[in-house]
């Protein structure tokens, strides 16, 4: 149990300190080890060290069964590719497995084997079925010209052979001999038939009439469509081509030209009658093969559906299996080889919970031992877990954005719930705004399992986590509008009349003294007649810079007192008396100071001038206050108060060093153990926080006094620029209501003021967009930011240390989530 | 004396609501003591609200100058 008691000063809260956390061992038979890691998976509430980080990937007792994990997911995607080439999605019903995780691995080699050779012989049938339409489109087209090229390829040849009779008319005796000679070569004129690339063909010609030096004839013509080439499948323009030759040496090369040019090569009959019969054979080839690729096609089609139906399955088992065998390769085996030994962090508060799955597993596996569950001790600092809720997660994630909570330190998420939501609101207030965020918002709740179950964009991702954080602002912006009093920067009268009048009926010196106060306070918020007046923003400016100063004060001053809870939670009294006090004491003589001269000024009306009062109070603090008191004694007050921020530096610097180490001193001389007990526990805890561990470590009493040193240095310079920061409320307050009050007086009631029906619909459309675009959208982002930096600076370093980790249970939910 | 008044109204509307949030979402003595938290957070951050700005109007300095038109 590490430090899981604490100090019992307060009762528990929900959310204010993480939960009390037990570093546990689980021994685990081998034989059910599987099904345990399996069932604690689904638990989510254990997570496990890793005991193996030593060993490399291939080292692990399980990297066997990973690589198998990885082959099924190999298989999986090549099965996720061809659905998708195919055009078949899977069906999104998560159904329970009754495969385990050996059928399957058989099963889907199986089902890759059967879907592999299926593949195999559509393609196979594919490339014979586009040279079969390839064959039946050179004999449509070179039966167009095969006849009319034969007879010309003929003439040209008897033409050749007519010169060379001429030159052998010189042996008369011969004559005869020679015509037999002619007749015998006309008979061998071969031919060669097919397609070629149209890209290619006038170089296919060029290089054949080169190749047999003009002895052959070509004809060519365009296919009108392209084809499928039976090799790569693609649709190519080409040619029909017919080549008269003579001799086998030139058929010879003009088969190599043919290869080099991809032309794909066709048997052509010279006889009408075969070429007729030649077509009918192909057109019913064709026919048959397209009816037998169908076939395949739709076979395939088949399997892949009854893939679809159960991919999401199978791909989940299969991932589970990776996980859990990655899980198991954590534990270290016992020397017996018989179990495997976990060791991870619990909450408390779940040790029912694992106990009863381990307990779960050995019955299910049917293992003969049951697993061992203990909690070990420990000094080592437990993971930070909080149980949050859909609508506190979101707080706390702005709190963990900054850093993970120390084990059980107070969690700032409480306050700022509340807290931050309302800052927003001092910088954003306008009802009418926080009217439209509002509505806005509650479409997002209202439709809250619809999306959940959606896949959002990045930005409507953010806005629906941040969904209950932006009601809260809206909400918290309709009050702070009601009390700014402003509707679209409109004032209104809601809760009575205006405190202010003329000061005598004919109202002469409205617009040169102004108006007189005569009746009684307006009751909430700003007297409407501030708005459009001339010392509208003097009043409102010294009314917002007062009210950061004192909202500002309030929430560092609740700050150091969570510190106080934090230090009585961990029994550190040291930091009780030498921290927190001292703390308070300096913040609240100077600045609670200031915080209550501006409420006497404001219920006295004196006109003291705050801002030389505090700075008198350290210049010449003995001098009379003359015009600036207000009160009787200040002066006295003052003295003293500026004496105890004096004493209060060297009070929380110098007094803990020492502290540390006397008892560090007191530790090394070995005390005996009756004096020990009687030690204070808070200065033991100190010292083990600071040394992160109870080892007789060497204690630097210059590092700790310089690390003390730096505090105290932070805090005191830290307490005038955090109130100083605090004014950031007033600036982007008065921002915001500069640019609504532009927007409605300049837009809107100038595009009123025209007759003109155009001008107005276009001045209401300027209104909307500008409203929507610059003060909906972009305030809201500048004022979140805002306040975004005033809890995590100026509210949170009082008291929060921030450097925890994350619980991160091992949990199938969470995995599956990441995935996604 | 519309100041103590108002903050009474505060007070009795925090109470209120605290009493609601016991009866109506009772989970338990933690739950519960975090539920009061923020309303109590809640009440006093609405009241400081309030509050400034009617201390602020309760004797102003200067008055509201109507412009000139």
């Amino acid at each position: 149990m590490a430090r899981g008691g604490g100090g019992g000063c307060c009762p528990p809260m929900d959310l204010m300190r993480s939960e009390a956390m037990q570093l546990v061992q689980v021994i685990i038979p081998t034989e059910s080890a599987h099904l345990t890691v399996s069932y604690l998976g689904e638990l989510g509430l254990l997570q496990l060290k890793d005991l193996n980080a030593d060993k490399s990937p291939f080292q692990r007792t399980y990297a066997a069964q990973i690589k198998r994990c990885g082959e099924m997911a190999r298989k999986l995607r090549f099965f996720k590719e061809q659905m998708s080439k195919a055009g078949i999605s899977t069906s999104a019903q998560l159904t329970e497995i009754s495969l385990d995780f050996d059928d399957l691995e058989i099963k889907l080699g199986e089902l890759e084997a059967e879907l592999a050779e299926v593949n195999a012989n559509n393609e196979k049938l594919k490339r014979t079925y586009n040279e079969l339409l390839e064959y039946s489109t050179v004999l449509q087209k070179a039966g167009e010209f095969f006849y009319s090229a034969q007879r010309s390829a003929a003439a040209q040849q008897r033409e050749m052979e007519a010169n060379q009779s001429g030159e052998s008319s010189l042996e008369s005796p011969l004559l005869e001999q020679d015509t037999l000679t002619d007749a015998s070569k006309q008979v061998k004129l071969g031919s060669l038939s097919g397609l070629v690339p149209k890209e290619k063909a006038m170089a296919f010609e060029r290089i054949l009439f080169r190749a047999t030096r003009g002895n052959i004839f070509l004809r060519q013509e365009s296919v009108d469509e392209p084809v499928t080439d039976p090799v790569s499948g693609e649709k190519v323009a080409k040619n029909a081509f017919v080549i008269f030759y003579s001799g086998d040496r030139a058929k010879a090369k003009i088969l190599k030209i043919c290869d080099a040019f991809n032309a794909n090569r066709y048997p052509f009959p010279e006889d009408v009658a075969r070429q007729l019969h030649a077509v009918q054979e192909v057109s019913a080839k064709i026919s048959e093969l397209k009816a037998t690729i169908d076939m395949g096609l739709a076979h395939r089609d088949n399997i892949l559906k009854n893939i679809a139906s159960e991919f999401e399955n199978w791909n989940r088992l299969a991932n589970k299996e990776k996980i859990i065998y990655h899980t198991l390769n954590m534990l270290s085996v016992d020397v017996t080889k018989k179990c495997l030994v976990g060791e991870g962090w619990s909450p408390v508060f779940a040790t029912t919970q694992i106990q009863d799955a381990l307990q779960r597993a050995t019955l299910d596996s049917k293992s003969q031992v049951g697993s061992i569950f203990q909690v070990l001790n420990t000094t080592e600092s437990p993971p930070t877990y909080f149980q949050t809720n859909k609508f506190t997660s979101a707080f706390q994630e702005i709190v963990d954005a900054y850093g993970i909570a120390k084990y059980q330190e107070a969690n700032p998420g409480v306050f700022t719930i509340v807290t931050f939501p309302f800052l927003f609101a001092v910088m954003f207030g306008d009802w009418g705004h926080g009217i439209c965020i509002l509505v806005s918002t509650l479409y997002l709740i209202i439709r809250e399992k619809k999306f959940a179950s959606q896949k959002l964009g990045d930005i409507m991702e953010m806005m629906f986590g941040g969904r209950y954080v932006i009601i809260m602002m809206a909400l918290f912006s309709i009050y702070t509008g009601l009390i700014y009093n402003e509707f679209f920067s409109v004032p209104f009268e809601l809760f009575g009349k205006s405190a202010y009048a003329c000061r005598d009926p004919s109202c002469g010196d409205a617009a040169t003294e102004g108006l007189l106060k005569v009746r009684r306070t307006y009751p909430f918020g700003v007297d409407p007649v501030w708005h459009g007046s001339r010392s509208e923003l003097p009043f409102l400016n010294s009314l917002k810079m007062k009210m950061s100063i004192l909202l500002g004060v309030a929430q560092m001053n609740l700050g150091i007192v969570i510190s106080y809870f934090n230090a009585k939670f961990f029994r550190n009294s040291v930091n009780v008396w030498y921290q927190f006090i001292p703390q308070l004491i300096f913040l609240n003589s100077l600045f609670g100071y200031l915080s209550m001269l501006i409420i006497i000024k404001w219920s006295t009306g004196a006109k003291a001038d705050l801002y030389h009062t505090m700075i008198y109070m350290f210049l010449s603090p003995t001098d009379e206050l003359g015009e600036n008191q207000l009160f009787p004694g200040q002066k006295t007050v003052q003295l003293v108060l500026l004496l105890l921020a004096l004493v209060s530096v060297p009070w929380m610097l110098i007094p803990k060093p020492f502290f540390l180490k006397m008892e560090h001193e007191r530790r090394h001389q070995g005390q005996q153990y009756a004096m020990l007990q009687s030690t204070d526990d808070s200065v033991v805890a100190e010292m083990g926080h600071h040394n992160g561990s109870n080892h007789h470590e060497e204690f630097e009493f210059s590092e700790v006094f310089v690390h003390q040193l730096i505090h105290t240095i932070e805090f005191v310079l830290g307490a005038v620029s955090n109130t100083a920061s605090y004014l950031r409320l007033w600036a982007l307050s008065l921002a915001h209501s500069e640019l609504s009050s532009v927007f409605y007086d300049k837009v809107l009631l100038l595009a009123f003021g025209y007759n003109n029906i155009l001008i107005r619909i276009a001045g209401i459309t300027i209104f909307i967009c500008a409203t929507v675009g610059v003060l909906l959208v972009m305030e809201t982002l500048s004022a979140f930011l805002h306040a975004l930096r005033l809890h995590w600076v100026e509210f949170q370093n009082k008291f929060y240390e921030g450097d925890g980790y994350k619980f991160a249970p091992f949990s199938f939910a969470l995995i599956s989530e990441e995935e996604d | 004396m519309g100041f103590w008044v108002t903050t009474l109204i505060f007070l009795l509307a925090g109470f209120v609501a605290s009493l609601f949030s016991l009866l109506c979402c009772n989970r338990g003595p933690s739950t519960n003591l975090f539920h009061l938290t923020l309303v109590i957070t809640a009440t006093v951050c609405c009241w400081m609200m309030w509050a400034i700005v009617y201390l602020a109007q309760l004797k102003p300095l200067i008055n509201p100058i109507l412009s000139g038109e």
